[in-house]
């Protein structure tokens, strides 16, 4: 008889012992699991052999060989290979997976000072770019692209799904990082088609924290820290350095060398940098608190946390609640339930101005009024202003600087002080957001189950909007207030028969079910004006009530899905689903859409005749797959959007004989004919891991081809409208993903691995109709141009080459204003006709980014550890049209124009708007993320009742190196004149540079 | 084996209620919900009611949108920087702007104002085509409806044809594909032949029950506006006289009286288009642009050539009600115009909902037009039916003195100090033919660059480049 005798021990990994890690002995059906400090007892055989395996590392073999103690560390599987992933409805090993599905967990990701878990993602997942997009300031959201652009019209961003169910991207804003678990992205058609309806775009999935079976376990994490931005030489010239510049111009041109009037009464008054009062740092903090744990039968996981950002602009500021209560419960072997609720409510205060409007404010204007400045305020003009006033450049006029009675004007505009524009408004947004999921599973037989959940979201979004009398120079006849109040309420209900049966060497898998949705928004706004003075800023201080609107619509949706997984000896995988959606969006027999997919795998290293000492895992799969948009995103408006299929009509009115008249007013051409638009995506790829697992990555290769693009073409304005929507054009994006993982080094005390990214994309529009060729603009004050060519991106910058600049000397009045450039500009004669008209016009550039990248470093030594993350994107240009503010390139006045009389060529002159001068290099490479923590060693916490505690130090954008091409803020930053007309750079938010300290601890 | 299939039996139910669960209630209409808060066309235009809704609002579309957003038809209200601004009547305060180009003669084919006119008036002319298509279903109205709908035509082609030259001509409501009509200008004769049968047919169907709403005498006076246009004086009297003898309108006693807010739709208005100062749906951004809190701050501003003509021909009376000083003491020693201060109090709470009615046509405009019609294009007249008309006018103004021969610039000079500021002046240059010398000089004098190609707007940037070569342009763009 074999002795039996306990072994007890202890696994750990990654210098801290493992929770929930399963030892079992091998060949019997015994086993169990290490408790929440790591620690296991089991009673064996003295010469079993135990298995201990845990989630993210690689699976040992121990034989007991008659100790009771063994001690175990396991490595990081860097291969990840054992992962369970989740798919949607679903989940599946990571080595069975067929599709391109990426994983990202929430390691540290929690302790990036940010406040929206979009911002996460930047550079964890390859194909994946996150651009920091935004103008309002702290809390706006990104713009989030899997695989590049496909859709036009229809929004071309990826559907969110939070466990299990899909909600509007705007729940990035409100979701507590603390709470994710982790994101899935599902990169493919094929992956992406169970989703169908909205796949179209790719689908990130977040799984949050479930509670684990154990001790309850208690944790607190906070970090605290500063952010600010990097002052920007190009937009910010000093008056000092702007008389030396004259000064030289002077003396080279061999005139009197004497500053001009302006230049020194300019002098006279102030030398201030606008970009430290806008730009005024802020503030991040961030509480949370979670409790986890449960019973075999029942765990749960709930969480608290309060997130406040100040934003680094002047005014901007954000605030963020979050509370979730997640509960999951085995009623028996057979029957399961859980639920889930998640309230959050955001404050979020809005810049409420542009950058480039405020900050081409010229340096010598003060803020306020002071004892200096006072003395040369016009007092005819201004016979009320005093110290501490806002000071508004007009009130600088008139003033005779040379004491000969002659009047000097400085002022550019009449417009009020640019502080003022901002400090006097206010733009709230608040948001109360509740998401919500009831589930239940119930197993018929070992093979058989069914599952059924409701889940949902709700929204209100209140907006509040005020202007003070300061904040205008025409005073409180502009001042308003303004409140909005937007619900949504979203409810999703569906039913799956699950089939999951092992025998012999197959395994099947398969799900069918119903989804059914709908969506319900009500809208209203009013506005109140008339106001004389700013104490009240509610409507009740309104004398008039100017405007008011209200509307309500609805949208469902009806889903039939199906899909099968199958997989032989775990060498030859394959999955097939298909799923037929019906939207109210469209017409009458253009409702429903196909949407079938399916996904082969070969593990080529489970094959007998494959033996290498290097591979250890080759993997070649190959997937095609259909998906679908119907989310429709119009100029005309939010109802057309829902019921675009149809001829509407909606109320107006008329004054006829002094009384109001009721009117109805077609606003669509309507289109019975809208239906779906689809994508179609071939994806093969190869996954690896060589060396035991030492290096692992994967090799994707994408085309996406994207047709029957919802789009509002413009239309002539002789039909009455300006645009009809209609399904139209084709765009291919193609592309290369590298994902490579590498475990460099590795003993006890030191650790290092390294994670590289990288993708590549080509946007083409490949069928625009009639429409191809069309060229248009924006703005007809600065009227660059786009084109829409079929051979090219869906949008390219088109215009004049610059050729070179105008000498100074005939320009009028070079030194007008501070840091001020001339308009014009001598372009090319690129088709060598000896003059210059639209032929002459060519394509600038794309502002598609052609390749991104990261790079991702990690080091453990002994309790310290650190990790940093570079990351570019590079081969994009951007239409700075900032520049044309900064510079100063206006046509009021004759000064800094040039003159007419004497300047050559005029023939060749162009307005920079129109050239290339103003379209740049918006590529860069930044240090997004480095994070340093120690954490504390067991003995110490054991003192204090502590399980686990950290330290760190994080900071973001420590080093962000832009173009030198590109003169503005921020190359990410993206002003939304539609997809036809992409990548206008307008001032934008800043790129902010943070550095935070934090503590997370458990206990 | 029989486990088996009694599982398999009630799989069957299970299954089936799980999907009836998710299923239930999802019949035809779950994926059709009805709009709430729109109306769908295929149901609409039922009833002479709801016919007379689309009437409105062919109203509603001259009306515009107040806003500052290009993206928004503004229907007539900016019509005062296409045609005052490019006169000696007035100009910009400030010189910069979109707006500047249109008095400096230096517009160009991208200008948004020029292009949000098109846009306006080619959508006033779709409504109307949508009444037109209707009329089936009109009963008692039918006549009087389509009457107002060939007036509104009318009007909206007369003014793109006097602004822009050949134009595409819709005669029903036309779709995006239909390039032949879309981007295919036609010969301005053509147009005025569509222009008087139209009006003839409102002549015919109309009377004069509404000063906001066609009606017979607008129509008359509009028609003879045109023949004046054409050079066709003899068919233009026979439609300015009955509205004269008609008794219908008369001369307000006062000036100012004609503008007063209190006083709108007064015996002398025959056509005007109806705003209301309440809130912003139904309100005007004109009178705050013309004043120092518009967006550009002050348009439709003096030049002392104005000024000098108000004072000089006008007499005290309507020089006095026409124009001001500009009362914010940052822009003294500017003037603006007076007519349409915005609820007609200069403290208005926010002048940006202005309530003036737009003054298309009025008695004293026919009156001068009769002057004109029995001139017939001589360099004078002294007819007693011309002499009592014009006699008339001046009288009001408070200018008394008789009144025996009236030279064709003396009534050029009376028209443009009695109609200032009524986007009058422009057409009337070119009608008396002396456009070009006038505007001419007045170019040298502000050096601007003036020529001939300047009479005519551009047809707009975004038309020519959706046409795909279809379209030409205007010369000089």
């Amino acid at each position: 008889m074999i002795a039996q005798s306990t072994v007890s021990g202890k696994v750990t990994g990654e210098g801290e012992g493992l929770p929930g890690a399963t030892i079992r002995v091998q060949g019997t059906l015994v086993g169990t699991v290490t408790d929440i400090d790591g620690n296991f007892s089991i009673s064996v055989a003295s010469d079993a052999i135990l298995e201990i395996s845990s989630v993210g590392f690689t699976t040992q073999v121990v034989p007991v060989n008659g100790q009771t103690r063994i001690d175990i560390t396991l490595n990081i599987d860097v291969s990840q290979l054992e992962e369970v992933v989740v798919i949607g409805y679903g989940t599946q090993k990571k080595s069975h997976l067929t599709g391109a599905i990426s994983k990202v967990t929430n390691k540290k990701l929690d302790q990036i000072a940010l406040s929206r878990a979009d911002e996460a993602l930047i550079g964890q997942v390859a194909g994946v770019t996150v651009a920091q997009t935004g103008e309002d300031g702290v809390g706006s959201d990104p713009t989030l692209r899997v695989r590049g652009v496909g859709s036009i019209t229809a929004g071309a961003g990826p559907l969110l799904v939070i466990d299990g169910v899909a909600v509007s991207s705007d729940f990035f804003g409100s979701v507590d990082m603390n709470d994710v678990e982790s994101f899935e992205v599902l990169k493919d058609a094929a992956s992406a088609a169970i989703f169908g309806s909205r796949g179209g775009n790719g689908v990130i999935m977040i799984t949050t924290k479930q509670g684990v079976e154990g001790r309850t376990k208690f944790t607190y994490s906070t970090f605290t820290g500063f952010q600010d931005v990097k002052n920007n030489p190009d937009y910010n010239m000093s008056v000092a350095e702007h008389a030396n510049r004259e000064m030289a111009y002077n003396e080279a041109m061999g005139n009197t060398p004497l500053l001009s009037d302006r230049t020194r009464y300019k002098q006279l008054i102030g030398d201030q940098n606008w970009q430290d009062v806008i730009f005024d740092g802020g503030v991040i903090t961030s509480h949370s608190l979670s409790v986890r744990g449960g019973s075999a039968k029942t765990k749960f996981s709930t969480s608290l946390s309060y997130l406040h950002d100040e934003g680094v602009l002047l005014t901007d500021d954000f605030k963020k609640y979050n509370l979730k209560a997640k509960i999951d419960h085995k009623v028996s072997d057979k029957f399961s339930f859980g639920i889930t609720v998640n309230p959050s409510y955001t404050n979020r205060r809005r810049f409420d101005g542009s950058t480039h409007d405020i900050l081409r404010q010229e340096a010598w204007l003060p803020v306020y009024l002071d004892a200096n400045t006072i003395q040369y305020v016009d007092r005819v003009a201004y016979p009320d202003a005093q110290i501490g006033d806002y000071a508004v450049q007009t009130m600088f006029n008139n003033y005779d600087l040379n004491g000969d009675g002659g009047e000097v004007d400085i002022s550019g505009t009449s417009n009020t002080n640019p502080a003022a524009k901002v400090l006097e408004k206010e733009y709230r947004d608040f948001k109360f957001k509740v998401f919500g999921k009831f589930y239940a599973n119930y197993k018929i037989n070992d093979d058989f189950s069914v599952s059924t959940s409701i889940g949902g979201d709700m929204q209100d979004t209140e907006r509040t909007r005020w202007q003070g009398s300061e904040a205008d120079r025409r005073g409180s006849s502009r001042s308003f207030s303004y409140f909005q109040n937007s619900k949504d309420v979203h409810t999703v209900m569906d039913g799956f028969v699950n089939y999951d049966r092992d025998f012999g060497n197959h395994s099947i898998s398969a799900t069918a079910g119903v989804a059914r949705e709908t969506f319900r928004n009500e809208y209203s706004d009013v506005t109140g004006s008339g106001f004389e003075f700013d104490y009240i800023e509610t409507l009740n201080g309104a004398t008039v009530i100017s405007g008011a609107d209200g509307y309500n619509r609805e949208k469902t949706l009806l889903s039939f899905i199906s899909r099968v997984n199958y997989a032989f000896s775990d060498k030859y995988l394959a999955s097939v689903s298909l799923r037929r959606d019906g939207s109210s969006v469209f017409g009458d027999n253009k409702k429903y859409g196909m949407f079938p997919a399916v996904s082969i795998g070969w593990r080529v290293t489970e094959e007998d005749f494959f033996n290498s000492n290097i591979v250890n895992d080759l993997k070649i799969r190959v997937s095609y797959g259909v998906t679908g948009n119907d989310n429709i995103n119009s100029d005309y408006g939010n109802i057309l959007d829902w019921y675009a299929y149809s001829a509407l009509l909606e109320a107006e009115s008329a004054i006829t004989e002094g009384a109001v008249s009721a009117a109805f007013n077609p606003i669509n051409i309507a289109n019975p004919d809208l239906q779906w638009e689809r994508s179609f995506e071939f994806n093969p790829a190869i996954d690896f891991g060589l060396f035991e697992g030492r290096i692992s990555g994967s090799v994707d290769y994408y085309k996406r081809t994207s047709e029957k693009l919802l789009l509002e073409i413009p239309v002539s304005g002789v039909t009455g409208f300006n645009e009809a929507l209609v399904n139209i054009g084709e765009v291919v994006n193609k592309g290369i993903e590298i994902e490579l993982r590498t475990n460099n080094m590795r003993t006890n005390n030191f650790s290092w691995t390294t994670t590289f990214l990288a993708a590549n994309n080509n946007n083409e529009l490949t069928n625009f109709a009639d429409a191809s060729g069309q060229i248009l603009s924006v703005d007809s004050k600065r009227p660059g141009e786009w084109i829409n060519l079929v051979g090219n991106p869906i949008s390219s910058f088109y215009g004049f080459v610059v050729d070179k600049e105008i000498p100074l000397e005939y320009i009028n009045d070079p030194f007008s204003t501070v840091g001020g450039k001339a308009q014009h500009v001598y372009v090319k004669d690129l088709n060598g006709d000896g003059l210059i008209d639209g032929d002459d016009r060519t394509i600038l550039g794309s502002p598609y980014p052609k390749l991104t990248w990261s790079v991702t470093n990690e080091f453990r030594y002994k309790s310290f550890d650190m990790s940093f993350m570079f990351q570019g994107r590079h081969g994009v240009s951007v239409r700075n049209i900032a520049d044309e503010y900064m510079y100063n390139f206006f046509e009021s006045t004759s000064s800094q124009q040039f003159n007419p009389a004497t300047t050559p060529d005029q023939g060749f002159l162009k307005r920079k708007v129109l050239t290339n001068s103003i379209i740049q290099d918006g590529s860069y490479v930044a240090l997004r993320n480095i994070n340093i923590g120690y954490t504390l060693s067991n003995a110490a916490l054991e003192k204090v009742r502590l399980y686990n505690a950290r330290v760190f130090v994080s900071g973001q954008n420590l080093l962000y190196i832009k173009s030198s091409d590109y003169s503005g803020f921020n190359p990410e930053t993206i002003r939304d004149e539609g997809p036809l007309a992409y990548g206008y750079n307008r001032g934008g938010s800043p790129i902010a540079r943070k550095i935070t300290i934090g503590v997370s601890v458990d206990f | 084996m029989n486990k088996k299939i009694k599982i398999m039996k009630y799989l069957k139910y299970i299954v089936l209620s799980v999907f009836s669960m998710t299923v239930s209630s999802c019949g035809e209409d779950f994926l059709s919900p009805k709009p709430i808060s729109s109306i769908t066309a295929d149901t609409f235009y039922s009833s002479e009611k709801e016919l007379e809704t689309a009437v409105i609002n062919m109203y509603d579309g001259i009306q515009g949108i107040n806003s500052t957003s290009n993206d928004d038809n503004h229907g007539v209200q900016e019509e005062y920087i296409l045609t005052e601004m490019r006169t000696d009547n007035s100009g910009t305060r400030s010189g910069e702007g979109e707006p500047a180009r249109l008095e400096s003669y230096s517009v160009e084919s991208t200008n948004s104002t020029v292009a949000n006119y098109y846009s306006s008036f080619y959508n006033i002319i779709f409504r109307a085509h949508v009444v037109l298509e209707n009329l089936g279903v009109a009963d008692s109205q039918r006549d009087r409806f389509e009457g107002e709908a060939k007036f509104v035509r009318a009007y909206a082609y007369f003014n793109l044809v006097r602004l822009f030259g050949e134009v595409p001509m819709p005669t029903s409501v036309v779709l995006q594909d239909n390039e032949g009509v879309l981007f295919t200008r036609i010969g301005t004769s053509t147009i005025y032949d569509l222009i008087v049968d139209d009006l003839t047919t409102a002549v015919a169907n109309l009377d004069n029950t509404y000063k906001t709403r066609a009606s017979q005498a607008a129509a008359q006076a509009l028609l003879a506006k045109v023949h004046l246009t054409l050079g066709e004086y003899n068919e233009a009297l026979p439609l300015l006289e009955p509205v004269i003898s008609s008794m219908e309108f008369d001369l307000e006693e006062n000036f100012e009286d004609i503008y007063e807010i209190s006083n709108e739709r007064n015996e002398e208005i025959i056509f005007a288009i109806g705003y209301d100062g309440v809130n912003q749906t139904d309100s005007q951004l004109f009178s705050a642009e013309m004043t120092a809190n518009g967006r550009t701050s002050g348009l439709n501003y003096l030049p002392q050539n104005m000024i000098s003509a108000l004072e000089n021909i006008g007499g005290a009376e309507r020089a006095a009600a026409s124009y001001q000083e500009d009362p914010k003491p940052q822009y003294a020693g500017f003037f603006q115009t007076k007519k349409f201060i915005p609820n007609g109090n200069p403290e208005a709470s926010d002048p940006t909902i202005g309530g003036n009615d737009w003054i298309v046509l009025r008695y004293a405009d026919v009156l001068l037009m009769h002057v004109e019609a029995i001139m017939a294009g001589n360099p004078s007249t002294s007819d007693g039916g011309a002499i009592a008309s014009f006699q008339k006018v001046r009288d009001r103004a408070g200018l008394t003195d008789l009144v025996t021969t009236i030279t064709a610039q003396e009534l050029l000079d009376e028209r443009r100090v009695e109609l200032a500021f009524e986007n009058h002046r422009f057409f009337d240059l070119i009608r008396f033919g002396v456009a070009e010398t006038v505007l001419g000089d007045w170019a040298d004098d502000q050096g601007y660059n003036f020529s001939v190609t300047d009479l005519l707007l551009p047809i707009p940037q975004r038309e020519i480049n959706l046409s795909k070569g279809q379209l030409d342009q205007n010369p000089g763009y």
